[in-house]
């Protein structure tokens, strides 16, 4: 009788023995899936972690003539490990004129003086995004008409209250900022929206006029490139915030940055901010400590288990074993037998536990907050003594934390399967293999 | 020959087989008990790590609500400040591991012979020059300065209410002055009043890690002096440094919260305390640290339960499917059993005494060896896990779950064979 039909009748007629190697395999083999499936899934989750504590480096460098030129930003950006996430900013002072040129009038009360030159000036702030200029964000300031500021916005100014009702602007007007040192250098801007201030100044009595929150003015980065540098085309900025991915390769990225040529790094200042991850850098390595103790007992433990199971399953077959080598059957052909059978039920069990796994990541996945797209933050239920911090649907851009079975882990899986099916049979039958089949059969009970 | 005997002398006598099945359920056994371990490991880190967002929320007094008065800079709110019992009173909310309140003002600062000390960076007014921007604390551990990481201690202590007159300053400043921890300065608001000048005593110092020349701080009061002029003082000497002021007091408090996922729970109890007249004040929460980890966090979190989860059933599966081979290849010695008279329950009961004589010995080395299988896991991969603790919770519970698993998994396995009569067994047997 040849090897492949023995295989197969004796699969067919030891139906529940078949089963039981089958089940036993299915469900390892899905074990092992899902265990990598959800260790991938695990780094997505801990570098989103990371990513999310928003660890960034402030490029300064107001000292420059030049500013960072549009250039010099597109290499940065360019650099690896960067998050995509980063902020623009730059500060000057300018005249205020209406839009024939006449001077607008400032806020004086409360100024501790009035410098020269700055009759008609005020503090002039340009961010990518003025929402979240430290104004907004620290000192109180919110939109009270018009929209904010982006990147996008071009020759545009934000206006106080106060000083446009002072002045009689409002939104759509257009108005001429100059520069404080040659008096007929000025650009046009239409005023696209008005804030004011929610909180009291507390340096009132002490700064200088244009400092006053009222002769503040927000303007777009490309006109504020024309006051610094004279360029609105090429829109160069003084300050810079850059966040990363995985703070803890600021330093790395720092020192690429300043490899970059055509800037004079010497008169910047580069500061790192990762304050939120140093905190929770601890308890974060903790926590992955133990997702990968928990992967390393799992798949060690389980190794054990298959070889355990199958030296069992072996043993139940010594006396057939021995009747083959009787009958003068080579023992290299029933080791191939069982490696046969083995085989073809662990194949099966690879098979399914392809959908069995699957079926598992997807409960999985739909239970992770990653991936529900629906509002997530939760409202509170606040009496009305208590403020919710405005939450702009900030996007990070964390990637998807995502339980799939790829497909080098899924090939890993058959390969590593197999070559442990083999290793356990070949094992498991060698202590058999070793004896004579007269002692086998002798010793049978 | 009695029941007991013939479990024994079968155990004993097919040793082989026992040591096989003894080592599968010790290796099971450990695989849940690590699970169960790591489950709750898990459970603590993810709450440390919520703790580590600096969640709080801000006491403010409401001006909204109170009157406004007119002195000499100008209107000012009456609204009431936030007394020390009012903070001692939140702060005593469970949940709230600290607080900080700060009064600013400008302090001119003196060294013990009452010589001015000056500035980082002087402008040459000597009264100008020795003015420090100076914030009181409660802890100054929870001043933003401190929180945000602009500003780190170098040396010496933080300062809490346990000190009555200690200060903070700046590295640099004390090593322009060669002053160090445990020396004393003086201090005084307004050198040319009746204000009270007070010994300090130096507790610790800063170092500046922000960049101050950064313009985006240039938003309040605090932005025209540099980091490095900054002091912090005790609450009760800048108490006694502003006695001739009225109008100065905590206009907010910021209070600290060990789980950001009990703030709202925190802050509802905040306002249930009757003696605060919330009308006063507003509560703002700070989480936005939290809100922006707190998906990614609870994801990790699911996916190590499920992976627990998951090898829990896989190995009561296993444990099913190991017992049913191994009392199904003896179907014959039932067979023989039973025709010699045994009855059938008697049969089942050796099958269970046998595998449970197995159990007693495996569940207890299981739990024993399973508490060192985490920490050898650990430094074998250069990896600290002190969380991961077996506790005899979880050995009970695998150890009583176990049992009933096993017994019935006896149970069920030995079904086929008993519905058949003793001829109908050995008859059909090969």
């Amino acid at each position: 009788m040849n090897l492949w039909k023995r295989v197969c009748l004796y699969l067919g007629r030891k139906k529940g023995k078949t089963f039981t190697l089958l089940a036993f395999l299915l469900v390892m083999a899905t074990l092992m899936l899902t265990c990598l499936s959800i260790r991938s899934a695990t780094e997505t989750a801990n570098a989103n972690i990371k990513k999310a504590l928003l660890g960034y480096f402030t490029i300064n460098a107001k000292t420059l003539d030049t500013g960072l030129s549009a250039d010099i930003l597109r290499q940065i950006l360019d650099t690896k490990g960067l998050s995509g996430n980063y902020a623009l900013r730059s500060y000057s002072y300018a005249n205020y004129y209406d839009a024939d040129g006449n001077s607008l009038v400032i806020n004086k009360e409360g100024a501790a003086q009035m410098p020269e030159e700055y009759e008609n000036a005020g503090k002039i702030v340009a961010n990518s995004d003025s929402e979240k200029d430290s104004y907004f964000t620290e000192g109180g300031f919110e939109i009270t008409e018009g929209n904010p500021l982006t990147s996008e916005s071009k020759n545009a100014v934000l206006l106080h209250d106060r000083f446009a009702k002072q002045n009689g602007l409002s939104v759509g007007d257009t108005m001429l900022l100059g520069s404080i040192i040659d008096e007929g250098d000025t650009i046009p801007v239409t005023i696209t929206g008005l804030f004011t201030n929610t909180k009291e100044q507390d340096a009132v009595g002490i700064t200088p006029s244009y400092d006053l929150y009222e002769n503040i003015v927000f303007t777009d980065l490309s006109t504020v490139s024309y006051l610094l540098y004279g360029t609105a085309e090429e829109r160069r900025v003084q300050y810079g915030d850059f966040y990363v991915n995985d703070p803890d390769e600021l330093d790395r990225i720092m020192a690429q940055v300043q490899e970059i040529n055509g800037i004079n790094w010497d008169e910047c200042t580069l500061t790192r901010y990762d304050k939120d991850y140093q905190n929770a850098k601890q308890s974060l390595e903790g926590l992955q400590n133990i997702v990968f103790i928990a992967i390393a007992i799992v798949s060690v433990v389980s190794f054990l288990v298959l070889v355990l199971f199958m030296t069992l399953r072996l043993r139940g077959r010594i006396h057939e074993t021995g009747i083959y080598l009787a009958m003068g059957i080579s023992k290299g052909t029933v080791l191939l037998q069982y490696l046969l059978e083995v085989f073809i039920v662990a194949a099966i069990a690879l098979l399914l536990s392809y959908g069995a796994s699957a079926a598992i990541s997807d409960q999985v996945g739909s239970k992770l907050l990653s991936q529900i797209t629906a509002e997530t933050y939760e409202t509170v239920d606040l009496t009305e003594n208590t403020e919710t911090e405005k939450q702009p649907a900030q996007d990070l851009k964390l990637s998807d934390v995502v339980v799939e079975i790829s497909t080098t882990d899924y090939a890993f899986v058959w390969a590593f399967g197999l070559v442990l099916c083999l290793a356990s049979t070949a094992l498991a039958a060698y202590p058999i293999m070793k004896m004579k089949p007269k002692n086998i059969l002798s010793q049978m009970s | 020959m009695n029941l007991g005997t013939r479990a024994i002398l079968y155990t004993v006598r097919k040793w082989k087989k026992t040591l096989l099945i003894f080592c599968l359920l010790l290796s099971i056994t450990i695989l849940v008990l690590s699970g169960l371990a790591i489950a709750d490991a898990q459970e603590k880190q993810v709450e440390e790590l919520r703790g580590t967002t600096g969640t709080n929320f801000t006491v403010n007094r409401n001006t909204a609500t109170g009157g406004w008065g007119n002195g000499g800079n100008g209107s000012y709110s009456t609204q009431e400040y936030l007394t020390s019992d009012m903070m001692e009173k939140i702060a005593a909310v469970d949940g709230i591991e600290g607080y900080n309140a700060s009064i600013r003002t400008i302090l001119c600062l003196s060294d013990a012979n009452g010589q001015w000390l000056e500035q980082l960076e002087p402008t040459g007014h000597s009264m100008v020059d020795c003015q420090f921007y100076s914030y009181s604390c409660i802890n100054s551990e929870y001043h933003s300065l401190f929180l945000s990481g602009a500003l780190e201690m170098c040396d010496g202590e933080m300062l809490d209410l346990s000190f009555d007159n200690g200060i903070i300053i700046s590295k640099e400043i004390a090593d322009k002055h060669g002053l160090h921890v445990g020396d004393t300065i003086q201090a005084v608001n307004d050198p040319f009043s009746n204000d009270k000048t007070k010994e300090l005593k130096i507790v610790g110092l800063f170092e500046v890690v922000a960049d101050k020349t950064d313009e985006r701080n240039n938003y309040n009061e605090a932005s025209y002096y540099d980091y490095a002029n900054n002091a912090f003082v005790s609450e009760t000497t800048m108490k006694a440094l502003l006695e001739n002021y009225e109008d100065v007091g905590y206009a907010s408090a910021d209070f600290f919260v060990s789980d950001p996922e009990q703030l709202e729970g925190i802050i509802q109890q905040v306002q249930k305390i009757t003696s605060i007249n919330w009308n006063n004040f507003i509560i703002t929460a700070n989480d936005e640290v939290y809100e922006r980890v707190s998906n990614s966090i609870s994801d990790t979190g699911t996916l190590v339960t499920t992976l627990i989860v998951l090898t829990t059933v896989v190995s009561m599966v296993l444990i099913i499917l190991i017992l049913s081979m191994s009392t199904r290849s003896r179907k014959k010695e039932i067979g023989i059993l039973l025709a010699v008279g045994i009855t059938k329950p008697a049969v089942i009961l050796q099958y269970v005494i046998e595998v449970l004589l197995i159990a007693v010995v495996a569940f207890p080395l299981a739990f024993l060896s399973s508490k060192q299988v985490a920490g050898m896991f650990g430094t074998l991969f250069n990896k600290t896990a002190e969380n991961v603790i077996v506790t005899p919770q979880h050995f009970a519970l695998v150890a009583i779950w176990g049992a009933v698993l096993l017994i019935t998994a006896v149970l069920v396995s030995c079904i086929p064979a008993m519905r058949l009569k003793p001829k109908e067994i050995l008859s059909q047997m090969e």
